[in-house]
């Protein structure tokens, strides 16, 4: 009967311990987090793989490339933006070589909205017809530079 | 009398060199958590959020722990824990022998970029001994 108490003892006072230790750690990387020594791990990251933000395409010399419908783009594009979509990537993408050939820099591409997916699309078909090329979609799409 | 004095010396001095590895391991990663975070991810086993997670909550957990072997409220835990860890670590190191991997330990700041896998297992075999040799005896004397 002794045995099975005194480990039911040991077992309560390990839990509280743990507890203690535990609500320690918490206040630990909680200081961190306070300090701004740790990136916050819930948070969204700011720029994902692939993606570029307006403020840093727009100091580069890139060749931006507008995914949005050909009405969208005659409507009002990104000054020296050519029109390249799924609806015209042959002629589109003769284009885009014969100005990257010129000179090869980066390439920027954007659609409609921060919600578009056409630029991811655009830039995964690109990535593999111009392996060689730095290609980007920019976050937040046209609204990041019409704002 | 002499023998339990020299019995308890030796205790206290294998619990301050596991209280100096593991206060001496935490605190680098608490300055610098992105480097910490690069060193995790390199072991190829965790990925994105869970990759910041382990770097912002695991040194402030070493760190309490090792201090936590000083504190009789928290003694026994602390040493199972440390104990716990020093598994993982064991496993961790092996397992990026195993597969070749030649990465950053990430366990203190001065470390070179290329692990010595069998130095660091035979370090953390030697600190595990430590630990379990202090668990045993907080356990004795704690009953």
């Amino acid at each position: 009967m002794g045995a099975p108490n005194t480990l039911a003892i040991a077992l309560h006072e390990i839990t509280r311990e743990l507890f203690f230790i535990a609500t320690l750690t918490v206040l630990g990387a909680g200081f961190s987090l306070y300090l701004g020594y740790a990136q916050v791990p819930w948070a969204e990251p700011e720029i994902a793989a692939g993606e570029i933000q307006f403020a840093d395409a727009r100091v580069l010399d890139v060749i931006w490339i507008d995914a949005r419908s050909i009405e969208e783009y005659e409507a009002g594009h990104y000054s020296g933006a050519i029109h390249v979509d799924e609806s015209n990537w042959d002629s589109g993408l003769v284009v885009l070589m014969n100005r990257w050939l010129e000179a090869p820099r980066p390439i920027v591409i954007y659609c409609g909205s921060k919600d578009c997916k056409s630029s991811y699309r655009l830039a995964d078909r690109l990535r593999q017809a111009l392996p060689e090329g730095e290609i980007y979609s920019l976050k937040g799409g046209s609204e990041a530079w019409t704002k | 009398m002499d023998k339990m004095k020299c019995t308890s010396c030796i205790v206290l001095l294998v619990r301050l060199v596991l209280v100096a590895a593991f206060f001496l391991a935490a605190l680098p990663k608490i300055q610098d958590p992105v480097a910490f975070a690069i060193s995790v991810e390199s072991y190829r086993i965790l990925t994105g959020q869970a990759v910041l997670w382990v770097a912002l909550v695991l040194p402030w957990l070493e760190l309490i722990i090792g201090l936590g072997l000083m504190i009789p409220k928290i003694r026994r835990t602390s040493s199972l824990l440390i104990i716990l860890l020093l598994f993982i670590f064991i496993g961790l190191h092996a397992s990026a022998w195993i597969r070749g991997l030649d990465i950053s330990c990430g366990c203190y700041a001065t470390e070179s970029v290329s692990s010595n896998y069998f130095l660091l297992i035979s370090r953390n075999c030697a600190l595990l001994i430590a630990a379990v040799f202090v668990l045993a005896r907080d356990w004795r004397n704690h009953a």
